[in-house]
């Protein structure tokens, strides 16, 4: 494009000028397209220099006294989501300095709200977020784990503690482990592609050509290819306080599953959701978990399952999960957040995903039922529960991901 | 407004689709243009329609290709017909035609079962109306030949050669969001996206849409539904259900809401047993008595003050 290389002309001009301009006027006009384009791509929206000259094309189409008319020509134009609409009103208000049409007003009014919903970066209240929900925990815990299960909760507590397997010294040993696990896990499901891949779909297509010196006897078949399709996986791993014993020896896991197979994302929950799959990418274990421990604000803290999977569900989920995607929990289900937001947040994950496996490290100890409220409340949406006690129980695993 | 744009809204309303400048202008510029419009909203607010009443407009035809998973270019643009093929083969057993004189006749176009895609580019005459329904539905590779073809308008059948479409089609396409588009297909494409209806656009597509209806009936459903909106539910209804159930209602002969009829008839706005069940009876009713008690002027701007009354009648545990 001749004009992408031009400077863009200062900020101060570019508001001022006037924005109707008659027959002849295109190459002011198309200069502020160009400038308007870059001040939104600044802001987040997908632009290019072919989206201005198609601006002007869309421009000379509508009647340019006419303010709505105007906004909505250039709207269709340049944005291309949804979330760009609350971007798009901004950047056109701050750059034409006009006020919009009567019948955008509710349109455009709502950008601010729509800011607020933006979850707030990690700096925010970095000492306090540990504190509350440790509190909140604690006193969920004695007061509505109680009073929903009577008698059950102390005797699930008890096994909890059954578990405290993993010595410190145990530790190097247990990476190695993972990471064998895991290749034996990849490779095996790679072998399993490849006996598939003997073409056992007929091409009709091929199939005809090629016997037509048979006359059309269908002597020998062509074969195709079914696609392959990868698996994907989504780990999400609870770090909350009743997670303790686990979360460190499942991160590991998590960190050579990540290592291991193509794609992978990572999160980890307790009162809130944070991924971090880039933190595993990093090549040492350790340095990622220590990475992880100071970045997640809440290790430890209490559980909200359902309000981390909403996070999930309406940042990540559309991206990352589809019919092809196996979604794994990491979690013992100890859940003291809003039972029914768990329950419609597994039902839309559950929806979306290929498949949804329940790993609780709980449901190998004797005598285990899934009572507590979170993980009945899970429960019916879950297609695979299996445990994740130890090295066996995770190897069981490749199982699953081979049924689907 | 230039003459043209309120040229298309009238038109587009005389096809008996109720619209707003926003899609007017949007598929004006899409016709002037000749660029792909890629609509998005909730599922129910007419998306698709657009496609069926500018087919109407230009009279031309609708050609409509459903995305699915697992759809594939073969399924999208051609296939050979393979019975017919196989016939012509054993007719012509016995007589003297070389491997290839039989390969030029069944191969050629008179053997080509045209899939949308391909209907769309071969369409004789006039540019057709090419809606690619749900594209979110088809998988990323599906997406990417479908780029190609959009961008130059012409497919390669190996044994026919290069097809060029003689009309550029006016492309429509629809998604539900439930997977994220690829960048470069949105590009491409001009972007609207369709909010549930206001209020009084409601009304309006209620009055033209349910025959018969009457004016206080129409604003009582519609405020109904603007109410249940704000609610927390597993399935939002959208216009399609505000219009089965004006349907509905007239076939009972009622010409206002009461509560016995809503709770008998809530099947028609709620797809999910559990929005059912949390509607029927108390919730419903408190919404119907509400409308039932304001003067007809007080129902466009009542639905705020009823959705928050109803919030505080269900208990949390509902919501």
């Amino acid at each position: 494009m001749q004009y992408s290389d031009r400077p863009a002309p200062p900020e101060g001009t570019l508001a001022r000028r006037t924005l109707a301009p008659g027959p002849g006027q295109h190459g002011d006009l198309l200069r502020n397209l160009v400038a308007f384009g870059r001040r939104l791509q600044a802001a987040g929206v997908l632009v290019t220099p072919d989206e201005a000259v198609d601006a002007l094309r869309a421009l000379d189409q509508v009647d340019l006294t006419d303010r709505s008319e105007f906004y909505l020509a250039l709207r269709a134009v340049f944005t291309s989501r949804l979330e760009d609409l609350p971007v798009f009103d901004r950047v056109f208000r701050e750059f034409w300095r006009l006020h919009p049409g009567p019948s955008d007003r509710a349109d455009m009014d709502c950008d601010e709200e729509d800011d607020s919903k933006v979850p707030q970066p990690p700096e925010a209240s970095q000492e306090g977020a540990t504190e509350i929900s440790i509190e909140e925990w604690n006193e969920a815990e004695s007061a509505d784990e109680e009073e929903e299960v009577p008698g059950y909760s102390a005797e699930e507590l008890l096994r909890t503690k059954d578990f405290s397997a993993f010595r410190a010294d145990e530790l190097d040993e247990i990476i190695r482990l993972t990471t064998k696990l895991a290749r034996r896990m990849a490779t095996r499901l790679s072998r399993r592609h490849k006996q598939a891949r003997r073409g056992e779909i007929i091409d009709l297509r091929r199939s005809m050509r090629r016997n037509i010196k048979y006359g059309g006897d269908p002597l020998e078949l062509a074969r195709k290819r079914r696609k392959i399709q990868k698996t994907k996986l989504v780990l999400l791993c609870d770090v909350s306080g009743s997670m303790d014993v686990y979360s460190r020896f499942l991160l590991q896991f998590i960190y050579a599953v990540q290592h291991t197979f193509a794609n992978v994302e990572s999160f980890v929950f307790s009162t809130q959701l944070t991924r971090v799959t880039d933190y595993f990418e990093q090549e040492d274990i350790t340095d990622a978990l220590r990475t992880i421990q100071r970045e997640v604000l809440d290790w430890s803290g209490g559980t909200r399952i359902g309000q981390s999977l909403k996070t999930f569900n309406d940042l990540y989920a559309r991206s990352m999960v589809d019919q092809h995607t196996v979604v794994l929990i990491l979690s013992d289900g100890w859940d003291t957040g809003d039972a029914q937001l768990l329950d419609e947040q597994m039902d839309e994950l559950s929806r979306r995903a290929a498949m949804v496996i329940w790993l609780n490290p709980l449901k190998a100890s004797p005598g285990y039922q899934p009572l507590c409220k979170g993980m009945s409340t899970a429960l019916p949406y879950v297609d695979v529960f299996a445990s994740a006690h130890n090295l066996a129980s995770l190897l069981e695993l490749e199982q699953h991901l081979k049924a689907s | 407004m230039i003459q043209a744009v309120r040229t298309l809204q009238e038109q587009m309303e005389s096809q008996g689709y109720i619209t707003d400048q926003a899609i007017a202008t949007t598929v004006y510029l899409a016709m002037a243009l000749r660029k792909p419009v890629l609509i998005e909203g909730q599922a129910g607010v007419g998306k698709t329609e657009i496609a069926k009443v500018l087919s109407r407009m230009l009279e031309t035809d609708l050609i409509r290709l459903q995305c699915y998973e697992g759809l594939d270019a073969n399924t999208a643009l051609y296939e050979w017909n393979y019975p017919k093929q196989m016939l012509r083969i054993k007719m012509g057993e016995g007589q003297a035609h070389s491997v290839e004189e039989t390969e030029q006749v069944i191969f050629s176009e008179a053997f080509l079962l045209k899939r949308p895609l391909l209907q769309a580019i071969t369409y004789p005459d006039k540019a057709p109306v090419l809606l690619i329904d749900e594209i979110d539905r088809a998988d990323e590779e599906f997406e990417a030949f479908l780029l190609e073809v959009l961008s130059d308008f012409q497919v390669t059948v190996p044994e026919l050669g290069t097809i060029r479409a003689s009309h550029r089609p006016y492309v429509v396409l629809t998604s539900n969001r439930t997977r994220e588009l690829s960048d470069a297909l949105r590009r491409r494409c001009l972007y609207l996206w369709i909010d549930y209806p206001s209020f009084e656009k409601e009304v309006r597509i209620v009055t033209s849409r349910v025959p018969g209806i009457n004016e206080r009936l129409a604003k009582q459903i519609c405020v109904f539904m603007e109410v249940v909106r704000q609610i927390r539910l597993m399935k939002t209804p959208g216009v399609a259900e505000t219009l089965d159930w004006g349907m509905a209602l007239m076939a009972l002969h009622r010409d206002e809401l009461d509560p016995d009829t809503v709770d008998q008839t809530l099947g028609c706005v709620f797809k999910d047993n559990r929005d059912i069940l949390k509607l029927r009876g108390g919730a419903a009713s408190l919404i119907v008595n509400e409308i039932r008690r304001l003067p007809e002027e007080q129902l466009a701007t009542c639905s705020t003050a009823i959705a928050q009354r109803l919030q505080k009648e269900l208990s949390p545990a509902e919501l």
